[in-house]
């Protein structure tokens, strides 16, 4: 070859061409997508996420979950995540419009967990756009309006209102009601856990119970511990994945978590932990702020609100209902 | 000459060139010593540093409770330092060291402005470290390959810019109208790497785009990395050592046009394949599927080129470490090829997504290919630099078998266990920790292998010290593998 202009027009225009081919054109095709809401401009999902969610995210990306979990589900035709329970559809472009940064992931030696959020019992699964611990910030509770606004999101940190209904949760799990006893009086329950307010709330919404009664379209796990995907299994599973799951092979993330001698009473948000991770007597392991904030960000994963681009599986095998887990459809918004 | 009529001498002195060309090049190579070597040492000791993050790394996967307490040692961590020592640590200051040399020569100028050369390197370690140091403290991105945080890679970017900058004055300086195939793979990857760098830390940094565009621009950067940059570094110094070594011209200047015009329109639109069935358009990743599948037309024009090169010279492999180096990473790079044309395709992909089968990708791309290439180009360079030959040709041999086995047996460990792996994901019968229990065994298996290119990586950095320290042979014939003497001795 000979000169130089030829060449270097060359390399140039194979990089333009592919930059513009796969980069340039997407962008303009889907770089600037926008919620979707019904007809009265309500219902709008995916919505803006709180500030602990972003700080979890960047919690999330320092400590590469990234290269263990992803966070996209595949449709029916192509593979089993769906009726591995891990969504009730598949992923679309526009379930990420409010991340930054997106963490798709390319890898699975955990659980796919695009809904990790709205996996946890009925009572704590926060609707999408519920960012945690600010209850406020979810305006009129994205998905479904009825099902309790105010105290979903705060699954981690809020301490919840008394619960004067022991509610015999409707809802799926058979610990759910209190799984907090050991030391914490009656009525402040659950420190971690707001499940009995949030299932009082539930329960006063007609809407939202039979999805969650019924659906139990995630696993629920008994004996002893905190139901599982609720914040406070969280927190016991990051502080040390083999009390819950012997196979597991995911590090502990002890170095987020302190353990503290008990000052004056046990901390609200002390970890349920039993066998050997025990603290010993007057110790007690509470979660560090970046805890919190992933594990908020892991309670608001959550892809189950339907979106219009994406159809819905209605006849996957194990799906109970059609519309299956989405948390309660409130508004008549047809599921589909 | 030997029975097979091979050359056995210095490739060099065979050549038909007077003494003159002779005494020029030893020139020109005397100039590139400082900063080649700098970029060598550097490089040497990054790999170094990888490789032992890799065995923890590795390791970890199937001990999850070793030192995990401490936070800078957890597996998210080490992982992506790891990765991007391996990535911008030892391979890209390398294939710099190597570019670098290949420039001067061919370019058959001595090296100007050494200087702007020193300082790239300078700046680059520091970058490296920086980025390293971060990722480990927690500040990484989140994206593949692009995981140094900002502060990190605003130097990166600044010791490119000196070593591109010096590239480009390289080429005004130099001698001769006629641009050698290795040069355009070079001009193409210092002008590559930049574009791309720049457009992946803009769009994914400073306007960053919305959503899983991210994700795309993520694995489009990383994935052109791999090729315009790596890929075209090992391919042009394939084009010059084998040719060189066996003293014989490219079998066919057509062919390796084709070669090079095709790879830089084809593999430059590959990516977006290892998101298939992610959520995106379907058109942007069957357009790379697509893409993947042509990038065949550049493995079999640079493969047949090579070979007929090599034709009736293969028995040289026997002697030469270069050779040996070169022609394995030239023949990785066929491998690596197909593979990755395989798991491409949606029906396999199914199955591997998201498995350990693209770690083994990444792997032959990287070490296979491009890390055995470089191997042999500084078996080459080294000497030349520092005019002693290398001291034990045992050393070599015992290098190229631990990295050879090593690679292959974690290819295979990696492919085998990711496939089984995504067989059982997509059983939902099975319980989602079948699938994980399903790999352990290979992954001990690659923490095995791990082990081979360990050793391998010591020995040769033992050997390279030994260089550095002036204690190679003094020597006019190069250190072969196998004594030439016994065979050969009838002939000159």
């Amino acid at each position: 070859m000979k000169g130089l202009a030829p060449l270097f027009l060359g390399i140039f225009g194979t990089f333009a061409f592919s930059w513009v081919g796969l980069t340039v054109i997407p962008n303009w095709q889907i770089g600037h997508l926008n919620p979707q809401s019904d007809e009265e401009g309500t219902d709008i999902y995916p919505q803006p996420q709180s500030g602990m969610f972003e700080r979890g995210a960047r919690v999330y990306a320092a400590n590469g979950c990234i290269y263990c979990h992803s966070q996209q589900v595949r449709a029916d035709y192509a593979a089993a995540d769906i009726e591995r329970k891990w969504g009730n559809r598949r992923s679309a472009p526009r379930d990420y419009i409010f991340e930054q940064p997106v963490f798709l992931g390319k890898m699975r030696m955990g659980q796919d967990i695009a809904n990790i959020g709205a996996r946890a019992p009925a009572e704590q699964a926060s609707p999408a756009p519920a960012g945690a611990a600010a209850p406020a910030a979810s305006p009129s509770g994205g998905t479904s309006p009825a099902a309790s606004p105010a105290p979903q999101g705060a699954a981690v940190s809020s301490p919840p209102p008394p619960a004067n209904s022991p509610a015999t949760a409707p809802a799926t799990s058979p610990a759910s009601p209190a799984p907090k006893t050991p030391t914490s009086p009656a009525p402040a329950a659950a420190p971690a856990s707001p499940s009995p307010a949030a299932a009082t709330a539930a329960n006063a919404s007609p809407n939202a119970s039979p999805t969650s009664a019924a659906g139990a379209p995630w696993p629920v796990q008994t004996a002893g511990e905190p139901p599982m995907y609720s914040a406070a299994w969280h927190h016991v599973h990051l502080y040390s994945p083999r009390s819950i799951n012997g196979d597991s092979n995911m590090p502990s993330y002890r170095f987020l978590y302190e353990k503290r001698r008990i000052r004056d009473a046990r901390s609200a948000d002390a970890l349920q932990l039993t066998g050997s991770d025990a603290p010993p007597e007057g110790w007690e392991v509470v979660p560090s702020f970046d805890a919190k904030c992933l594990v908020a960000y892991l309670m608001a994963l959550n892809q189950s609100h339907p979106l219009n681009d994406v159809r819905l599986v209605g006849g996957a095998p194990a799906a109970p209902v059609p519309a299956a887990g989405s948390p309660a459809p409130a508004s008549p918004a047809p599921p589909k | 000459m030997n029975a097979t009529g091979i050359p056995l001498k210095e490739p060099e002195v065979s050549a038909v060139a007077g003494d003159t060309e002779q005494l020029e090049r030893a020139y020109i190579d005397a100039s590139t010593r400082v900063p080649v070597l700098m970029f060598y040492t550097s490089s040497i000791a990054w790999l170094i540093l990888g490789t032992l993050l890799a065995g923890f790394v590795s390791w970890k996967l199937h001990s999850p409770d070793l030192l995990s307490d401490i936070s800078f040692l957890t597996w998210g961590r080490v992982r992506p330092a790891h990765m991007n020592v391996m990535v911008y640590g030892w391979a890209s200051m390398a294939g710099m060291g190597t570019a670098i040399w290949l420039m001067a020569r061919l370019c058959r100028t001595v090296l100007r402005y050494p200087l702007l050369l020193v300082a790239g390197a300078c700046f680059w370690n520091l970058g490296v470290l920086l980025g390293v140091g971060g990722i480990l403290l927690g500040d990484s991105t989140g994206y593949q390959w692009l995981e140094f945080p900002g502060y990190a890679a605003i130097i990166l970017f600044v010791a490119y810019t000196l070593v591109a900058s010096w590239a480009v004055l390289m080429f005004r300086y130099r001698r001769g109208d006629q641009i050698y195939i290795t040069q355009w793979y070079l001009l193409g990857a210092f002008l590559w790497f930049p574009w791309l760098y720049s457009a992946g830390q803009l769009m994914l940094f400073v306007v960053p785009v919305q959503g899983v565009l991210q994700s795309a621009v993520g694995w489009w950067y990383a994935n052109n990395l791999l090729f315009l940059w790596f890929g075209a570094i090992a391919l042009g110094t394939a084009y010059y050592m084998i040719p060189k070594v066996i003293g014989r011209p490219v079998y066919s200047y057509h062919l390796a046009t084709i070669g090079f015009w095709s790879y830089a329109l084809f593999s430059s639109w590959t990516g977006m394949q290892r998101l298939v069935d992610g959520p995106f358009p379907a058109w942007m990743i069957t357009a790379s599927i697509a893409a993947t599948i042509l990038t065949m037309i550049p493995v079999a024009t640079v493969g047949l080129n090579h070979h007929m090169t090599m034709q009736g010279y293969f028995p040289l492999m026997r002697y030469s470490p270069t050779l040996r180096f070169t022609v394995f990473g030239a023949m990785s790079y066929t491998v690596f090829s197909v593979i990755g044309v395989l798991i491409s395709l949606r029906s396999v992909a199914r199955y591997v997504n998201f498995t350990q089968a693209s770690i083994a990708y990444s792997h032959l791309g990287l070490y296979a290919f491009f890390t055995m290439v470089i191997f042999g180009s500084m078996y080459y360079i080294v000497p030349r630099l520092i005019g002693r030959e290398w001291r034990y040709a045992s050393l070599i041999k015992l290098h190229f078998w631990a990295s050879a086995y090593g690679i292959g047996l974690m290819t295979l460990m990696l492919l085998a266990g990711g496939f089984l792996q995504g067989v059982d994901m997509q059983n939902p019968t099975l319980a989602f920790s079948e699938s994980i229990e399903t790999t352990l065994p290979y992954l001990r298996g690659r923490s095995l292998a791990g082990i081979l290119l360990t050793a391998s990586h010591f020995i040769f950095a033992y050997h390279f010290g030994l260089m550095l320290l002036g204690l190679g042979r003094t020597s006019t014939v190069p250190t072969f593998l196998n004594p030439v003497e016994a065979e050969a001795s009838g002939g000159h």
